[in-house]
């Protein structure tokens, strides 16, 4: 088995808390993220995943629950040394490429700005020519360094977004719906640049969207979130092919494909939380239905889904 | 099958601090009753602009026509005036935009929203325009209309709010309906369900939809025909099938391989290279031309005539020329002509 970056043990995200309008956001989540993959957070706008993305990466302080980075806290009090160590192997994409990158700093500055922080390059010589290799990284040209970021277009832009979160040469990379901001030629495009650059540098990814073919084909293992907890959790193929929680049938069964004769067929299967029919009683919570293959579910529904599994066999 | 609207020839520039831009360059197509048109393209390829000209949305001090009609009802609506137009707009052409928070007035309760277009262009009372709304909103599937109606736009969810946005563009039995993007912004599960309340719905009323989105996705499940748009132009135009399992222009080929299938394997993405033209100084030739690999010498010299395909289905590209070279589209591409009658890669009804 590979190697844990990331271990996400019962993390919890609530906002207002003790108020009439406590949002239980991420409610409870545990998994592991392997170095060298790319793990899928995929559900519908509220679901939590992007709360869960910022959380790991320190953007809020987690109501409960722990954030492991090879095997060191993320989460509780630290002293700006640690927490510039922490920030330096952890980078975030975000969505909005327009929003995410300060209209008034030229591309220079913008990206040598982590290279700054963290006191990476030796002289001024030496930042300009790490900017330059980055552009040229993420398939711009050292022409663009003197620009400002209105001067590109959107794709432009969110090359410009991962060259900032590879210049301090981090391990991991949150994505955050990187790519749902842009038309779909160029979407292959990022997608692309960003598979070739975790080839070349090793990096591992969360990456959430809500995107589920473009999740599909860049992921190695998809989690499913739905009202702030994890409830599939599988090998991206083996979560297509054989979706056990009801939630990720409906997600799977709502996805339109370019292909006309598919979509004459396609019935759309709704979700309803109700059908569970969990009591109290019940212990709800991730079960290994088959190897890596996890879904949220009470005993009797484990015992159901693997009955299933078997007459499949 | 009756036309409701027909574009013919139609160019419009933009005058900007840079120069002439032009957006739309020579664009035709004609709009039957009570199908959808799925107009798709990327960002900057005229798909909006086009629609925004027939709703003569565009800024007048910045837009101009250069050339060509829009007739609806047997009149040009680029030679309408102002008042007149308004006439038309919400009434037998209405709108549908992208984000339904910014089209919604969060000021205003949206019952009144939504008996605003009622009552401007029908001659009913108040009272009959509130139960007329009361009506719309049980039609598009929000529950309690009654209450709903006295609240605002924030009070309501993204779904919800493309839900009001629906009602309100239906409020007059528009002829035509133009969606823009009206999807895009919302969840898979939410877009399915307001995909299925606007088929519902077109059955219902028997509008004609133009629907803009680059989703082919969205198009395959929605759409009668499609056009698809590039650098100002319309470059192939057809049935849904015609589209999707017979396509012609390198453009098409290059969209439809873009996209990742659900059972593909770990293969490269394909990416179309480089930009989209500069519309201040389009191409002389095919605007594609520069983009794309099966480009030919007079690509680059002489932009391409509109060839047949069948009757329903054409494609503006030298490539359909009798002497053209015969040329293989991407693999993606010849799998999807496999399963198209009278395309050369046919297989058969076998599978």
């Amino acid at each position: 088995m590979a190697e844990k970056l990331v271990e996400i043990k019962n993390l919890k995200q609530h906002f207002n808390v003790g108020k009439a309008n406590e949002v239980k956001a991420v409610d409870g989540i545990s998994f592991d993220i392997y170095k060298g993959e790319t793990l899928g957070l995929v559900g519908e706008s509220g679901c939590g995943k992007s709360t869960t993305g910022r959380s790991i990466i320190r953007l809020y302080d987690a109501t409960d629950g722990q954030v492991l980075y090879e095997g060191e806290s993320v989460h509780g009090k630290k002293n700006k040394k640690d927490l510039k160590k922490f920030n330096r192997k952890m980078q975030m994409i975000f969505q909005d490429p327009y929003a995410s990158l300060n209209q008034r700093m030229k591309v220079m500055d913008i990206i040598a700005e982590g290279i700054d922080i963290h006191g990476l390059a030796k002289d001024a010589n030496d930042r300009k020519k790490m900017v330059y290799d980055l552009l040229e990284t993420v398939g711009l040209n050292k022409e663009h360094a003197n620009r400002y970021p209105h001067e590109f277009s959107g794709g432009q832009r969110q090359r410009l977004g991962i060259a900032r979160a590879l210049a301090v040469d981090p391990d991991f990379i949150i994505a955050d719906e990187p790519i749902s901001a842009l038309d779909v030629s160029i979407q292959a495009q990022v997608v692309n640049l960003l598979k070739e650059l975790q080839e070349e540098k090793g990096l591992t990814y969360l990456f959430i969207a809500h995107d589920l073919s473009m999740v599909k084909y860049i992921s190695d293992r998809i989690g499913v979130m739905y009202f702030g907890k994890l409830v599939e959790l599988a090998p991206a193929d083996e979560l297509y092919e054989n979706p056990m929680h009801p939630y990720t049938q409906s997600l799977l069964s709502a996805i339109p494909l370019p292909d006309p004769n598919y979509e004459r067929n396609r019935t759309r299967k709704a979700y309803d939380p109700a059908v569970h029919n969990y009591t109290d009683a019940d212990d709800v919570k991730m079960r290994e239905v088959s190897p890596n293959h996890f879904v949220n579910c009470s005993e009797k529904e484990f015992a159901e889904l693997q009955e299933r599994m078997a007459a499949k066999k | 099958m009756e036309k409701i609207l027909q574009v013919k020839d139609l160019e419009l520039s933009f005058h900007t601090f840079g120069g002439e831009v032009k957006a739309i360059r020579g664009v035709n197509f004609d709009l039957y009753k009570g199908e959808t048109l799925a107009i798709v393209g990327e960002s900057g390829s005229g798909k909006s602009v086009t629609t925004k000209s027939i709703m003569r949305l565009l800024p007048e001090a910045t837009s101009e026509f250069k050339n060509g009609e829009i007739l609806f009802g047997g009149r040009d609506l680029t030679k309408l005036s102002d008042k007149e137009m308004q006439k038309i707009r919400g009434k037998d052409i209405s709108m549908i935009f992208q984000d339904p928070m910014t089209s919604l007035n969060p000021t205003m309760p949206i019952g009144r929203q939504i008996t605003e277009p009622i009552l401007k262009h029908q001659k009913i009372g108040k009272d009959e325009a509130k139960k007329v709304a009361i009506d719309l909103l049980r039609l598009v599937g929000m529950p309690k209309p009654e209450l709903r109606m006295k609240q605002y736009p924030h009070q309501f969810s993204g779904g919800q709010r493309q839900r009001i946005v629906i009602a309100i563009a239906l409020a007059c039995n528009p002829q035509i309906l133009i969606a823009d993007e009206p999807t895009t912004a919302l969840d898979v599960t939410i877009q399915a369900q307001i995909l299925e309340l606007m088929k519902d719905l077109q059955k219902k009323i028997d509008t004609s939809i133009i629907f803009i989105t680059h989703d082919l996705g969205v198009v395959a499940n929605v759409a009668d025909r499609v056009a698809v748009m590039y650098g100002g132009k319309i470059v192939e135009i057809g049935t849904v099938d015609e589209i999707f399992y017979n396509p012609q222009h390198p453009y098409t080929w290059g969209l439809l391989s873009s996209m990742p299938s659900m059972d593909a394997e770990d293969a490269k993405l394909y990416a179309i290279p480089g930009t989209p033209p500069d519309l201040l100084d389009p191409p002389k030739g095919d605007a594609f031309a520069l983009r794309s690999e099966y480009a030919m010498k007079i690509d680059m010299e002489q932009p391409p005539p509109f060839f047949k395909v069948s009757d329903t289905h054409m494609a503006a590209t030298w490539l359909l020329h009798p002497e053209a070279p015969a040329v293989e589209p991407p693999e993606m591409v010849i799998e999807r002509m496999k399963k198209f009658p009278g395309s050369r890669y046919y297989e058969g009804s076998a599978n």
